[in-house]
């Protein structure tokens, strides 16, 4: 093989310094000891690719062709096992199905997480279990007095507060939750039920009534039941003066925040479900002003 | 669930539609591309309805009747369903999107539907939902954002439909808007997500959906400061490599998707340590090797490319921050060196560019590696290594870096280099128009010379 003579100097150059080297080295000694001018200057390179760089472009639309032109269809390969008409086995709900799927979904959006005290459904274990400490562990109330014991309700947060009140602002501020969250209604005393439900009388029942019918939550009971109004389950009143500040939907008429839990509950209970509850003091339709817009 | 057997059944069955395919295709294809270079890569999924067929020209109910629909569902009734199923329908369509969110109350009506006591409305509502977060417009997306923290608590519920249409749902408007990207980092969608993830493991459909909407959240520009560190904190790290497994049963869909999601975690961020403390490499190099192998035996199902190529990007930019007194340990025993070599050849020319990819991980393997430059000659890949120097688009340069990484390491890598026939095939390369080509042709021609003179008087 014919070299070009300047190579052929260079290489003479590189090959008495690398004498000195340590032969396991390689190259590595001889670079240390850089002839100048010498253009071999390789060594091994870790190439780093970030996820933007020009070499990933090719895969990148590979990768998005699949996403976009390749459609996924929820279709199982056999065809789902069809079943004759089925109705709920929970005592008390009267949903009948004609597909596994249906019930499946039914099942586990309304039965699943139900709370032994007072039946009603949460979304899931977590919430269940906070529901649970909250409302029904006297221990809770106890320790509630002394410590911080309302949990975030964002898993992953961690932090707790004095009050359910607290709790729903670092809900707001930190974490962007709308304030007529449905999971997170606080409980009321129940001291001063009494008063309160005498004070929100008039107008909870009459914007229940306008609500049920317009917003249609808890219509399918609505219409099954009697047609007697009932009053919501209870009120996050002090809440809800805020969200009435904050939201034109709820009445202007002032709710103090109690629960009117236990004297409604024989009332409420015929209305919607008992399987199903939105946390604490939920509203079972929309209050106030919001039914009234059509 | 991604059915690619559907897909080309589907497209066969249409008159002209093989063509139109093709243009279709290549029109996408380049607006990707363009997409790309201007760092707006971003795409949806549109979750079909098990009775719905891609291809049908079913008329469009329209921009009215999503008027009419929602005026009859705000009014009440006990029929909601009944009209929440052709709302869904209706929605398909942009411009009806439009129009339904700019209905006062409307996204108010959906909400509310979702979270009611009917579990078929809430079905139906969130599919609504659904069809929203696909539209192309951005508007739609913040328009959505009431219902976010409603679909993020229901992703630790138990139902499985429904949890995919979230997902798809919230993977959808991720990428459209920094506030609805914000949103959901506040109300918790990486803990959501982890919890999903674990809950329903055992489901394919609702793993593949977790690992788009994952992927979605990954894809934002700033990612790497605000997504990345909290999610290399949680432990989806370890339950998206825990679904990189070899199982034949899982399925390759929710895999595509998690690989993808570590593609996005290594290459957006420099720092490995925590992956690579979780075994990431070790894992996603024996899941490498195993499809490898199926795609060099002729494998021809397409998916197994969409999950080599994450793969080798993860490998890829994994080697490069592992330190090289660490990387025996860390490949626990895994041989990448013969794969990675017959993966390159086998792709060499259904998908050049993945083969390219493939050269780029052999040169990270063999940078500081005596072993594996070692086994590359003892091994006898090195015959194979030169066939591919011919190959331009990038394959060769890469090759001449492998080798010459080889030839760095040991005079006695040079004489062997030398016997296998490297220098014929460097007169080759020498004589390319590429200058990188050119460059390292000459920096392998000096190491060799150097090392062994006597090959040159031959």
């Amino acid at each position: 093989m014919m070299l070009q003579p300047d190579v052929v100097r260079f290489i003479a150059m590189g090959e008495s310094q690398t004498h000195n080297g340590d032969e396991e080295e390689g190259f590595r000694g001889a670079a240390e000891q850089q002839v100048e001018g010498n253009p071999f200057t390789f060594s091994p390179q870790l190439l780093r690719l970030h996820r933007d760089h020009e070499l990933f472009e090719d895969g990148d639309v590979f990768r998005h062709m699949y996403l976009q032109d390749l459609f996924i269809s929820e279709a199982e390969e056999q065809p789902a096992p069809s079943v004759s008409e089925f109705g709920c086995h929970i005592s008390g709900c009267r949903a009948v199905f004609s597909t596994l799927h249906e019930y499946e979904h039914h099942y586990n959006s309304l039965h699943r997480h139900v709370c032994c005290s007072c039946h009603r459904s949460l979304p899931s274990a977590r919430l269940l279990d906070i529901h649970i400490q909250e409302w029904h562990d006297s221990l809770f109330t106890i320790l509630a007095q002394k410590q911080d014991m309302y949990l975030c309700l964002v898993e992953g947060c961690g932090q707790k507060f004095r009050t359910s009140q607290q709790r729903k602002d670092h809900l707001i501020r930190l974490h962007k939750y709308p304030p007529d969250f449905r999971f997170d209604k606080s409980r009321k005393e129940k001291g001063t039920r009494e008063a309160s439900r005498e004070q929100r009388t008039d107008t909870a029942v009459e914007a229940a009534d306008d609500v049920c019918r317009s917003e249609g939550v808890c219509e399918v009971m609505c219409g099954v039941e009697s047609n007697q109004l009932e009053q919501e389950e209870s009120m996050e009143t002090h809440a809800s003066s805020e969200e009435a500040a904050q939201s034109e939907d709820f009445s202007a008429s002032a709710q103090t925040p109690e629960t009117n839990t236990e004297r409604l509950k024989p009332r409420y209970s015929y209305r919607v479900p008992k399987t199903v509850c939105f946390g604490h003091g939920s509203v079972r339709g929309f209050r106030g002003q919001r039914g009234r817009r059509k | 669930m991604w059915r690619l057997n559907k897909v080309r059944h589907k497209a066969g069955g249409h008159a002209n539609s093989l063509e139109e395919l093709r243009t279709k295709r290549r029109e996408k294809e380049r607006a990707l591309r363009q997409a790309r270079r201007d760092r707006q890569l971003v795409s949806k999924r549109l979750l079909l309805n098990e009775d719905e067929e891609q291809d049908t020209m079913e008329v469009a109910p329209g921009e009215q009747d999503v008027v009419t629909l929602f005026q009859i569902l705000h009014h009440g009734g006990t029929e909601k369903e009944a009209f929440l199923r052709p709302l869904s329908k209706a929605l398909r369509d942009p411009s009806a999107q439009l129009t339904f969110i700019k209905l006062e109350n409307s996204m108010h009506l959906l909400v509310g539907l979702l979270t009611g006591s009917d579990a078929r409305c809430r079905l139906q509502a969130v599919r609504c939902l659904h069809e929203l977060s696909h539209s192309p417009h951005t508007s739609v997306a913040s328009a959505c954002l009431p219902a976010t923290p409603y679909l993020l608590t229901y992703l630790s519920g138990q139902s499985t439909k429904f949890t995919e249409l979230c997902l798809y749902t919230l993977g959808n408007i991720c990428p459209d808007s920094e506030r609805v990207k914000e949103r959901l980092l506040a109300q918790g969608i990486i803990p959501a997500l982890a919890g999903c993830i674990q809950n329903h493991r055992h489901n394919l459909a609702v793993v593949e959906a977790a690992g788009f909407a994952l992927f979605q959240l990954l894809q934002s520009k700033d990612a790497a400061q605000k997504v990345i560190p909290t999610v290399l904190a949680s432990s989806l790290p370890s339950q998206l490599l825990s679904v990189l497994t070899p199982d034949p049963d899982f399925g390759l869909a929710p895999a595509i998707e998690c690989a993808w999601c570590l593609h996005s975690l290594t290459s957006s961020s420099e720092n490995h340590r925590e992956l690579l403390a979780q075994g990431a490499l070790r894992q996603c190099c024996s899941l490498l090797v195993s499809l490898g192998g199926a795609v060099a035996d002729g494998n021809t199902d397409q998916g197994l490319e969409l999950l080599v190529c994450p793969l080798l990007r993860c490998v890829g930019n994994l080697l490069s921050s592992c330190p090289a007194e660490a990387l025996h340990s860390q490949l626990g025993g895994v041989d990448l060196v013969a794969p990675l070599c017959e993966l390159v050849v086998a792709l060499l020319h259904t998908l050049p560019a993945l083969a390219k990819e493939t050269a780029w991980v052999l040169n990270n393997l063999t940078a500081h590696s005596t072993e594996s430059c070692s086994a590359l000659l003892t091994l006898n890949l090195v015959p194979r290594l030169l066939e591919l120097l011919p190959f331009s688009q990038g394959i060769n340069t890469m090759v001449l870096r492998v080798l010459a990484n080889v030839a760095h390491k040991k005079k006695e890598f040079c004489v062997r280099l030398a016997e296998l026939g490297l220098l014929s095939a460097l007169t080759a390369t020498l004589k390319m128009a590429d200058q990188n080509v050119v460059t390292l042709s000459l920096e392998v021609l000096f190491m060799i010379i150097v090392s062994c003179p006597q090959v040159c008087r031959a």
